[in-house]
């Protein structure tokens, strides 16, 4: 305060002017303040998304998922099912196969999707609150919000979103082989990734079914699989599949150490298995 | 019509120089159009690399202006009243850092269209929507501040209300001072923080970036208002500013810098020298970086060496600080290593793959990053816009109010030592 006053005069401030400066604080403060209680006034100020999943209202589901690498066999009808149903180009995949190696140099095909993080790094980033973890454990994106910035991106650890560096006029190939597009192109400009087919859970839900149970309310890459290395479920609910495997088998999620909670789990793969074709 | 001819007759080279920076600024343009037509396809930017010469350019000019919180700090703060004089510069080169910000990140984002998005959808977790507010907020500061100057401008003088107007404006001008400080102090170094926050990126993910990038815009802030001031001071053959104080700018300037190298050596020291400890991904991630990149001349040559210790000796030497031509090497070199610093930091984090599942970073290749001629364009007409507007206030509005003749200000210096001899 002292500092504030000396400077003040030294500037030719009296103390009236520091005052009355003080005073005018005051009044913005109390206005702000009448602003917050009044419903009226605070239906003006949009009300900021939840970010974290402590912020986040648990819902009655935690959709999640479970990839068996074990089984994969790497044939990627996931990612082609992915790209025709979200529409979504070569350059873009929401869904991508890779063939890895584990620490003993066995090859195994890993296919990596959205995590899902109940604590997303991306959502915490994103500077208008366009992304966020829905109650269910759900992580969309609001393209009408969106402005952009990608850094949501540079925080992703693990590669999962991809941008709409140019306005898209493409065939998409996969169709109608792999499916039939269910939801709109996003436009230039902005962020997409992968949703756990949030529309066929949403519809699905109001019409009585149970995602992971019924097709029509199962992501695309769950239903394709032809070897059943993919399951989908409520990891609320314990006597979902999902639930069941995870109670039953070892499983693991990537990069648990950064503290992100992904909704995706992976049994580790068989390494001897993959040898033994 | 006939007043600019006049003008150009006046004053022939500062109106070629004026011309030659329409040619860059029309190159701009016809770039930016390109852009806000057609998108970001046309940069060189990936999903790999999101961020590159555009978010170099809005750190860099962000960074540059931060000669004028150090300054407000020292007049308003302080009170150390003999900084005055440059107090104007300063918030000039402040306002004109922070406009060049918004131009290329209007041009960076996706939908320049939405982007007022932040301040009408709130995540307060989110450090770029802290920055986007301190920085429109800074920005209007810097419009009040850089006001009184314009309405104090000769052509202006005719209407008495205006200049009422400025002097009622700079009545406030010490709230405004500490307001912008508060401001610039939490935006300079959340910049920083955007980059070591961000958990799943081994080279970025640090408790020192904010820390950085506040130290090094304060040295280079200040250098750049100190530089400007001495070529436009050589332009007109005046003393801007009192020679003593450009000498004490160096000065600070150049502890700044030292401050900043020091606290820049231990954080590499902390991780790449004794970080046998950390974790394996950080330790490979940097391993890649030397490795495949450039990073290490980059870094070693340019941030340390060229651009860090030489221009803290030229600032801090006094045989040599007392050397003007030599100060403007120094401030030039200051300013590059502040660019070269957000380069690299931009672009390091960015180009190593990360290893979302063990093995999975051999995959992938290590990024490239080269600008497309449209991203050199934009950034090209950024900075003829800076140099413009600059060279124009200075012609047009006394940004330097107190400038005196070089030779009478010499000669009452021959003068006074003479006397101390005698």
């Amino acid at each position: 305060m002292t500092t504030h006053t000396e400077s003040g005069q030294a500037t030719g401030m009296t103390r009236r002017d520091v005052l009355g400066i003080m005073g005018l604080t005051g009044l913005v403060g109390a206005i702000a303040a009448i602003f917050g209680r009044i419903p009226f006034l605070r239906s003006l100020i949009p009300a900021p998304r939840p970010a974290t999943r402590s912020e986040t209202e648990r819902g009655e589901h935690h959709w999640g998922m479970v990839i068996d690498l074990s089984r994969c066999i790497g044939c990627e009808y996931c990612v082609y099912a992915c790209q025709a149903v979200n529409d979504v180009p070569d350059d873009m995949r929401w869904n991508v196969h890779v063939i890895d190696r584990t620490a003993a140099g066995d090859i195994f095909h890993l296919t990596r999707n959205c995590m899902h993080c109940q604590e997303a790094p991306c959502v915490m980033v994103c500077p208008v609150g366009a992304t966020y973890v829905r109650e269910d454990g759900i992580v969309v994106m609001d393209y009408d919000v969106c402005i952009g910035c990608r850094y949501c991106q540079a925080a992703c650890p693990y590669d999962a979103r991809h941008f709409n560096w140019k306005a898209r006029d493409d065939v998409n190939p996969y169709e109608p082989t792999w499916g039939v597009a269910e939801i709109e192109r996003r436009p230039r400009g902005v962020m997409e990734k992968c949703t756990f087919c949030v529309h066929r859970i949403d519809a699905g839900l109001e019409r009585g079914m149970i995602p992971g149970v019924h097709r029509e309310a199962t992501p695309a890459c769950v239903n394709i699989c032809p070897v059943e290395a993919r399951f989908f479920g409520d990891l609320n609910d314990p006597e979902s599949t999902v639930s069941q495997i995870l109670a039953s088998r070892p499983t693991i999620r990537l990069r648990e150490e950064l503290g992100t909670e992904p909704s995706v789990y992976y049994i580790p793969p068989d390494g001897e298995e993959r040898l033994d074709p | 019509m006939k007043r600019i001819v006049n003008f150009i007759k006046e004053a022939p080279l500062f109106s070629a120089w004026i011309g030659f920076l329409l040619i860059p600024m029309a190159f701009g343009l016809y770039a930016g159009v390109q852009v806000l037509m057609k998108g970001l396809v046309l940069t060189d930017l990936s999903d790999r690399v999101p961020w590159g010469l555009w978010i170099t350019v809005d750190l860099s000019s962000i960074a540059s202006g931060g000669g004028a919180f150090i300054l407000s700090a020292f007049v308003y703060l302080l009170g150390l009243k003999r900084y005055r004089p440059i107090a104007r510069a300063a918030v000039l080169v402040g306002f004109l850092g922070y406009t060049s910000a918004m131009l290329a990140l209007l041009m960076d984002i996706g939908r320049p269209d939405r982007f007022w998005h932040p301040v009408v959808f709130w995540n307060v977790h989110s450090l770029l929507w802290e920055i986007t507010w301190c920085v429109l907020l800074y920005a209007s500061v810097l419009t009040l501040e850089m006001l009184p100057t314009v309405l104090d401008a000769p052509f202006l003088a005719r209407h008495k209300w205006l200049v009422k107007l400025g002097h009622t404006l700079h009545k406030f001008a010490p709230v405004l001072a500490v307001f912008g400080l508060g401001l610039s102090l939490l935006h300079q170094s959340s910049l920083g923080a955007t980059y070591g926050v961000l958990v799943g990126r081994p080279i970025w993910f640090k408790p020192t970036m904010s820390v950085l990038f506040i130290l090094s815009a304060a040295a280079g802030g200040l250098a750049l208002t100190m530089t400007v001031t001495i070529i436009v001071g050589r332009l007109a053959g005046k003393h801007m500013v009192p020679p003593k104080l450009i000498r004490e700018l160096a000065q600070v300037a150049g502890f700044a810098m030292l401050a900043y190298l020091y606290l820049k050596i231990w954080d590499w020291a902390s991780i790449a020298y004794y970080g046998h400890n950390l974790p394996a991904d950080r330790v490979e991630a940097f391993s890649l970086l030397s490795s495949s990149t450039p990073y290490d001349v980059t870094f070693w040559w340019g941030e340390v060496l060229l651009c860090g210790l030489i221009p803290a000796i030229i600032f801090l030497w006094p045989a040599l600080r007392r050397d003007e031509g030599m100060l403007i090497v120094g401030g030039i070199l200051a300013v590059a290593g502040l660019v070269i610093m957000r380069w690299n930091v931009t672009l390091s984090g960015a180009v190593i793959p990360m290893d979302w599942s063990p093995g999975v970073a051999d995959i992938f290749p290590v990024a490239t990053y080269n600008p497309t001629a449209i991203e050199w364009m934009v950034t090209g007409g950024i900075v003829a816009y800076w140099l413009m507007a600059f060279s124009l206030a200075v012609k047009f509005l006394p940004i330097y109010p107190e400038a005196a003749e070089r030779e009478v200000a010499e000669e009452k210096v021959a003068a006074t030592a003479a006397q101390k001899v005698a």
